[in-house]
């Protein structure tokens, strides 16, 4: 029995170390979450221009920056009250809806880029393929308008007549 | 025309009609530079005019204006806006040298904006705390968006104006990426209070 409350004792021991800072967050704690996660939103936002850069629609994701931006407001808020375990929580919160936002945008990217190249190695096949007709053609323009020109010359040159 | 006029004009009408086929892939692999970048600020009154300003205020009671953001920046920007509180002696931004106020901001409102679109956020106060001691007013606590800051301002009396004055401003930061930082971004607004008017 005596053995038994023992180790019940120890597993909260050890379960209360575990997740003490999730239920109680000290000022240091909290103001190191706070900066981990403006960090994080800062890199979140970053790839987001970078996918839009490459060409990719990403007004869904803004959406959800805009919500893990209002989360760390809140955060900064509350840890200016005092209450470092609801503004650790709140800037955790932001980090982690942040995360998902990073790989979401990294895919985006890597889509966009490849319809871009898609589409620039169509474009330019295409435009090669034009300009190759339009050379040949302007040879045999250039051919027959040489031989047109010289015919109207020749025709203008004076005739000499017995008289 | 002569023999070398009709060879140039030949030649230059290829180079164009070339120039024209080419065209869709140029468009895609040159950037051509875009317009005027620049972003909006505004604060407008409780019905979303700019009209009907908070101005005469008084302790214990509310007040709601509405902030705004605008991107023309020609690609989505995360700003910051900051919420700021004043007495006349205190620093303003500096417009000239592009330098925020050296004041604490009390609140903050973060924006992510694509091109071309705006935002605009309620920024409900009031005031408590409020003593009048000789000719100074002082504001202990003011209350942003139901989150009390204390403040402690002190505002003398204006005598040319007739008046306890205080601003509620607002700054706006941009993030730069290159930076890895935010920015002032040279753009700030307020409203001027006269306590107990």
């Amino acid at each position: 029995m005596v053995k038994h409350k023992s180790f019940v004792c120890f597993m909260f021991i050890l379960m209360f170390s575990l997740f003490a800072h999730v239920c109680f967050a000290d000022k240091v704690e909290a103001e190191k979450a706070l900066v981990d996660a403006e960090n994080d939103l800062a890199s979140a936002y970053v790839s987001v221009a970078e996918a839009e850069k490459a060409g990719a629609d990403v007004s869904g994701l803004l959406v959800k920056l805009e919500f893990a931006g209002a989360l760390l407001v809140e955060a900064y808020n509350i840890n200016g009250t005092g209450d470092y375990d609801k503004a650790y929580w709140f800037a955790v919160n932001c980090s982690e809806s942040v995360n998902e936002i990073v790989g979401e945008a990294l895919s985006l990217k890597l889509e966009a880029e490849n319809a871009y190249s898609g589409r620039l190695f169509m474009t330019a096949a295409l435009s090669s393929v034009a300009l190759c007709v339009l050379f040949v053609l302007g040879l045999f323009g250039w051919r027959f308008l040489k031989r047109r020109y010289l015919r109207r010359v020749l025709r203008m040159k004076p005739e000499v007549r017995e008289g | 025309m002569s023999f070398e006029g009709l060879k140039l004009s030949y030649m230059l009408s290829c180079f164009v009609l070339g120039l024209i086929v080419l065209s869709p892939t140029l468009v895609m692999v040159i950037t051509l530079p875009g317009g005027e970048r620049f972003s909006e600020l505004w604060i407008l009154g409780p019905g979303h005019m700019a009209e009907d300003y908070p101005f005469d205020v008084r302790a214990g009671e509310s007040y709601s204006v509405y902030v705004g953001v605008g991107n023309h920046m020609g690609s989505s920007s995360y700003y910051v806006v900051y919420v700021k509180f004043r007495n006349q002696s205190e620093a303003l931004p500096n417009a000239t040298a592009g330098t925020p106020s050296p004041l604490s901001p009390l609140y903050e409102y973060r924006v992510f904006l694509e091109d071309g679109e705006s935002w605009e956020g309620p920024l409900n106060f009031s005031f408590s705390g409020v003593l009048l001691s000789g000719n100074q007013y002082l504001v202990e606590r003011l209350r942003i968006n139901g989150v009390v800051f204390t403040v402690d301002k002190l505002a003398s009396w204006d005598g040319e104006n007739n008046g306890y004055f205080y601003q509620l401003f607002i700054e706006l930061w941009i993030y730069s990426a290159d930076l890895d930082e935010f920015q002032f971004h040279n753009r700030f607004v307020g409203v001027w209070l006269n306590m107990g008017g």
